[in-house]
């Protein structure tokens, strides 16, 4: 079995125990065969490596949203831009997920799009005024963009 | 005092919700009021559930799951919004 199979059944019991907080012998048997049985599609399997990296990067991400929430209350962050980012060499679907996820996550960035030649867009808020050339100019990228991908 | 924490905890949650929502009226792009709710929705419900488990930690399991589900299906919505919201067409 490759990483993600094992994350995808221990998610699966994580999920179940939690729901029922029940430690018998029964519900145990219930809750693994569950995971099991349950269907599960194939994918790709992803370097073990790379996906503890991603999920010791979704706990430090939480902190860092606080932090950024904090930011943007504070100071007024009306600057609004698109940029692309790359997506690591190698990605498999299930990392690219939890790349989105992790971006997505904190407040001052959100991926819009994601390209399959390997690009996220991703919309970010800025320090500063806002200024209407900003918005035009981020909506003549958006379309360049396109432009690009096509 | 861990009943202070919690209050804390709560009080905080209640400011970013509130701070995250009311920019929902105004006239800004839509991607800009998601940024505004994701404070809100995410990071507030969390910090709520977060006084209420320090209050009834007997109850963890369910509180732990809601914090799990919070994270994820906020996060994932807001991006399939922000997805919508941008130009359709071209689904690549």
């Amino acid at each position: 079995m490759d990483t993600i199979a094992y994350f995808n059944i221990i998610l699966r019991l994580a999920i179940w125990f939690l729901l029922t907080a029940d430690f018998s012998l029964a519900n145990i048997i219930i809750g693994v065969s569950i995971a099991f049985l349950l269907p599960r599609s194939y994918t790709s399997p992803g370097k073990l490596k790379d996906w503890l990296r991603v999920l010791w990067e979704i706990v430090i991400a939480i902190p860092q949203a606080y932090i950024e929430a904090i930011q943007i209350m504070l100071l007024p962050h009306n600057q609004e831009e698109i940029v692309l980012e790359r997506v690591k060499p190698q990605r498999t679907p299930g990392l690219i997920f939890l790349d989105i996820f992790l971006i997505t996550f904190t407040p001052k960035t959100i991926v819009l799009k994601y390209h399959e030649r390997g690009w996220y867009e991703v919309h970010r808020v800025r320090r500063g005024k806002r200024h209407n050339k900003d918005i035009e100019r981020s909506s003549l990228m958006e379309k360049s963009n396109e432009e690009m991908t096509q | 005092m861990i009943e202070i924490l919690s209050y804390i905890c709560i009080v905080i949650g209640i400011i970013f919700w509130f701070w995250g929502t009311l920019p929902l009226i105004g006239n800004r792009s839509v991607l800009f009021k998601l940024h505004s709710l994701s404070v809100a929705d995410t990071l507030g419900s969390m910090s709520i559930i977060i006084g209420l488990l320090l209050k009834i930690p007997s109850e963890w399991s369910l509180l732990l799951l809601a914090i799990i589900s919070l994270a994820i299906w906020n996060t994932v919505l807001g991006y399939v919004l922000a997805y919508c919201s941008s130009s359709g067409g071209n689904n690549d």
